[in-house]
């Protein structure tokens, strides 16, 4: 008796989906509804860039709508991608994951007429139209090279302390870093003694950091290549007396460092995650209107950001990055 | 009118007033919440969690519990990407794989009925430990190179309507489970070993040998869920499924299944399955995000409760009212 319910119920499921699917690939002639999709609902990183998207929404209209799923994880962004597709965006915005895993749900959304970009973490290249990135990935291992030399007078012992031995984008930096100094005489005094990892957790990055002081007396810096072990390394050392000792430099949100920075201790490399969203949300609506398709050369402008052009594969840099000192530290909102 | 109630299943009964409302409130409120589109991919969305509770609410009948249902997961699409990468063909690699999976499984029954050891311990234990396997073998890379006829089925429909391909594995054992549980000697075995462990052992059932051949089924159907969520995500990572089993356990509980064991049938768990994906899909229709989605759920099972014991005490105080009428009279 109970399996014929379950029977009945499969089929009355099965049914109600029974029906044809409609295409639209249209071009917007208005504003239309961006959907922003960051990795993580917790994260205050994509809190920031969404602001910054709904500031661009008020100047040229049309709407923001953010969701954001509870892990980071593709599995749980594709429950996002297509609540997105039902709600009949014209734009989903999404930082991604897994930039292989949600390619099959966003080209099912492109399949029903909604348009895709990507921003922060790119994603395949063949289920978006533009990634908005943040900067250059080399021009970021430059910067926090040529920072590190700056806090330390270009002379003396420094060490890297990374996020996970598998991270690409960390390691494409460090392999960049050792490559511009072994060519470039300015950093010959400069010598890189160890490359350890704070597996993205504040705990092994207060430890790593403390332990890569305590195993070279001589070391004059480290560069943290990695948002939460920089902030997390910094507290450790000025608990331990030692900040200052030892410079600071990576990559983290510059509110974070702001104390540090500002004694001189530490540097950051930052950028304007406010501008990040505002630019998607401009890119996004371009991308609407067939303005945009992603095709190298394709220009638009940027309300008080300016003008901007696609690069290849599809790529819109937001602009370089930002060594933050002491004199500029008041330009970063987070 | 306790024949009535007797026949009706109340817990059922509410499940089914519940999930008429939220479809009605769904339908009424939220656009597009009823297009096509929409409920496809919700159904899909579900695909996995589906086949993972059918073992599981076995499993929970005799009261014993698999915990290493979403590490069986994710180590069999592990599994499945380093095969495919090594150049096996799909029709070898996919048996293998669920054979794998019986075979974990076979070592959670062993563990349990052999030596003994409880099973939420055990497969506390392997649920690390499988997945700890997946990490071993393919470190926190990912695998995303599949033949199409896999991730076709990932994301294609059956052909002709828009009832997606991953659901179907789902489609087809579920009534295999149900006539199983309710209408095979196999199924009476289960309820009776729930019902009462030395009861049964002492009328003659293999207790032992039916606890250890769920675990196998547990992990065979963990291992072709692992399948299809590699299809359906076209990737083959260590951390895949992370933390699923303990929705499919809401799900089961939900259901009706008795945390006790002896009790609870697939039907309401079918309904509590549905009923949490609507609520899982409006909700992210209206733009609640993920940790706010668990929060409703959670409060939704612990007021179902509330609610199913409140009835069944108001249909044990009808019942002994009644008899008393009776008596005095």
């Amino acid at each position: 008796m109970s399996s014929f319910r379950v029977i009945l119920l499969s089929t009355a499921l099965g049914m109600s989906i029974l029906s044809v699917p409609a295409f639209a690939d249209d071009c917007a002639s208005g504003p239309v509804t961006v959907g922003f999709l960051p990795k993580l609902d917790t994260d205050p990183y994509f809190k920031v860039a969404t602001g910054g998207a709904e500031d661009a929404a008020k100047e040229i209209g049309g709407k923001v709508v953010e969701v954001a799923p509870s892990q980071a994880t593709a599995e749980a962004q594709i429950e996002f991608i297509n609540n997105l597709v039902s709600q009949k965006v014209g734009v989903i915005a999404i930082a991604g994951n897994d930039a292989n895993a949600v390619a099959p749900a966003l080209k099912r959304a492109a399949k029903e007429g909604v348009k895709v970009i990507s921003f922060d973490s790119d994603v395949a290249a063949d289920a978006r139209s533009v990634f908005v990135n943040q900067a250059k990935g080399d021009s970021l291992a430059e910067m926090m090279l040529q920072s590190m030399h700056d806090l330390i007078g270009g002379e003396g012992e420094f060490a890297i302390l990374s996020s996970t031995p598998t991270a690409t984008n960390q390691n494409a930096w460090i392999d960049f870093m050792k490559n511009v100094m072994a060519k470039d005489s300015k950093y010959s005094k400069m010598k890189l003694v160890q490359i350890a990892y704070g597996e993205e957790s504040e705990q092994v990055n207060q430890q790593q950091a403390l332990a890569l002081v305590q195993a070279f007396p001589n070391l004059k810096g480290i560069i943290i290549p990695a948002g939460i072990g920089l902030p997390a390394a910094a507290r450790a050392l000025d608990q331990a007396g030692l900040i200052g000792k030892v410079k600071l430099t990576g990559l983290a949100p510059a509110t974070l460092m702001k104390k540090y920075i500002v004694a001189g201790q530490a540097q950051d490399i930052w950028w304007n995650v406010t501008d990040l969203g505002y630019l998607t949300y401009f890119a996004a609506q371009e991308v609407a209107g067939c303005k945009v398709s992603g095709k190298e050369g394709d220009a638009f402008k940027a309300g008080r950001l300016g003008d901007y052009k696609v690069g290849a594969k599809g790529e819109i840099v937001l602009g370089p990055a930002k060594i933050v000192t002491p004199q500029n530290v008041e330009e970063f909102k987070f | 009118m306790t024949r009535l109630l007797s026949r009706v299943d109340g817990w059922d009964l509410l499940l089914v007033v519940l999930l008429t409302a939220t479809v009605t409130l769904g339908a009424l409120l939220t656009p597009n919440f009823l297009s096509a589109f929409n409920l496809s991919q919700a159904a899909s969305g579900a695909a996995e969690k589906g086949l993972l509770v059918l073992p599981m609410v076995l499993l929970i009948i005799a009261r014993e519990i698999d915990l290493s249902v979403a590490s069986v997961l994710a180590l069999a699409s592990v599994i499945l990407g380093v095969l495919v990468q090594g150049g096996v063909p799909l029709p070898f690699a996919i048996p293998i794989v669920i054979v794998a999976g019986g075979a974990l499984g076979a070592l959670n029954g062993a563990l349990v009925t052999a030596i003994g050891l409880p099973s939420l311990v055990v497969t506390l234990g392997t649920m690390a430990l499988f997945r700890g396997l997946g990490y071993i073998l393919l470190g926190a890379a990912s695998i995303n190179a599949f033949p199409d006829a896999l991730t076709n089925f990932g994301v294609d429909d059956v052909p002709g309507t828009r009832i997606p391909l991953v659901i179907v594995p789902f489609l087809v054992l579920a009534p295999v489970f149900a006539i199983a549980l309710q209408l095979t000697p196999v199924g009476k075995r289960i309820y009776a070993i729930g019902g009462n462990p030395s009861a049964a052992l002492y009328s003659g059932i293999a207790v032992a040998r039916v606890k250890f051949s769920l675990f196998v089924v547990s992990g065979m159907v963990s291992a072709i869920a692992g399948v299809v969520y590699t299809a359906r995500l076209s990737n083959a990572r260590a951390n895949n499924a992370l933390g699923m089993e303990l929705d499919v356990i809401t799900i089961a509980l939900l259901g009706g299944v008795s945390v006790w064991g002896g009790k609870g049938k697939l039907t309401g768990v079918m309904l509590a399955l549905l009923l949490i994906a609507t609520i899982r899909n409006l909700l992210g229709l209206n733009q609640v995000g993920g940790d706010a989605q668990g929060t409703v759920i959670g409060l939704l099972l612990i007021v179902s409760l509330l609610i199913g014991n409140a009835a069944e005490f108001l249909a044990f105080a009808l019942k002994s009212s009644e008899a008393k009428a009776k008596m005095g009279g």
